[in-house]
């Protein structure tokens, strides 16, 4: 029972960071373009290399 | 998109997202409240009477934010509605969320009754989820020209949401009295479900879904060079329709069940929830291609 009174305030920051960190992800712009970061590798210019494949 | 437009989309996500951070904590915070009336020992009753106090407060603090900042678009569109003299979407939802939330607060300061922090919670988190599907229909709609008839039908889902926003307050305000003279423990957890019951959000947002559907649709057609838009134009009607009748029907088959006590917040909470993607799933039928697939398997096909 004592342990709650440790636990549950440490929880508490825990969820404050993840909060933090959440916000910082979106005003950074990682969730703007889910679908044509998905597709990015399949666009790239394959002849800078040529000798790569 | 606009940069205004993607700074309203980053807002509402990061509303949504830090919403659905703060139910999931307080839905497991309120968990010991549901075991409050089990059988066991004194002295283990006695310790998780203390555990439920510490994690009412917690609930409590993680709520302050959750209303302040998520719910924030809720307080400012029912003082705008109000300003004018409007009962929009926004009213019942704030009046919902107070509702639900004061008599928490006060129980918690004095250690005695019911809290609903996890209604609160869930409520909010699910109505910006819903909310947010309506923003990104309403962006990919609002690019193109309206043709008339679109225009038409947006107008008339409104007038219907406005009758029954006011109808189902009005019924909220008559079921809640008459509970509080029947029962009164109980009038607070009916006001609410009612309440929540009564948001739109489903209503309002059938036909923006249906409109952004088709737009997908068009520009899938034009890449496809199939489907006729004639045909698409009928299945935009018939689907805005059917999600129009769909959560009206939904509404008028819960709200009877709620007045009668038989529905807690928290679930009426999630029907509202299902009813919203409900929406959004039958408008996401509109963009898939007529022949089941068969163009996109041939375009895949092409691709190896």
């Amino acid at each position: 029972m004592d342990a709650l009174f440790l636990l549950l305030p440490i929880s508490l920051l825990f969820v404050l960071g993840i909060g933090v960190a959440f916000w910082w992800a979106i005003f950074a712009g990682q969730f703007d373009d889910t679908r044509d970061a998905a597709s990015a590798i399949l666009d790239d210019d394959d002849r800078a290399h040529p000798g790569a494949s | 998109m606009t940069d205004a437009m993607r700074r309203a989309r980053r807002h509402m996500l990061a509303r949504t997202g830090l919403a659905w951070l703060v139910m999931m904590q307080v839905m497991m915070l309120a968990f010991p409240g549901y075991l409050r009336h089990g059988a066991r020992a004194p002295d283990a009753q006695q310790s998780l009477e203390q555990a439920i106090v510490l994690m009412n407060w917690l609930s409590l603090i993680l709520c302050v934010p959750l209303i302040l900042y998520c719910a924030w678009p809720v307080w400012r569109g029912a003082c705008r509605a109000l300003s004018r003299r409007r009962v929009g979407m926004d009213v019942p939802v704030a009046l919902g969320i107070l509702a639900a939330f004061v008599p928490s607060v006060v129980a918690t300061w004095r250690d005695a009754g019911e809290v609903y922090f996890d209604s609160v919670s869930m409520f909010v988190a699910f109505l910006l989820t819903a909310r947010f599907l309506e923003t990104c229909a309403r962006q990919a709609v609002s690019g193109q020209p309206h043709e008339g008839r679109d225009a038409e039908l947006l107008r008339s889902a409104d007038r219907l949401a406005f009758w029954f926003v006011c109808i189902q307050i009005l019924l909220a305000v008559l079921v809640g009295l008459y509970w509080w003279h029947v029962r009164p423990d109980h009038a607070v957890a009916v006001t609410v479900a009612l309440l929540v019951m009564s948001c739109p959000c489903a209503l309002s947002m059938s036909v923006p879904a249906a409109l952004a559907a088709r737009h997908a649709a068009r520009l899938r057609a034009g890449a496809d060079g199939a489907r006729d838009p004639e045909s698409l134009d009928r299945a935009m009607r018939r689907v805005a329709r059917q999600n129009l009748h769909g959560s009206l029907a939904w509404h008028l088959l819960m709200a009877p069940l709620a007045a009668c006590g038989w529905v807690q917040p928290w679930v009426a909470a999630i029907t509202m929830l299902l009813s919203s993607l409900a929406v959004a799933a039958n408008a996401w039928r509109l963009t898939r291609p007529a022949d089941g697939g068969a163009a996109g398997r041939r375009t895949a096909a092409q691709l190896a």
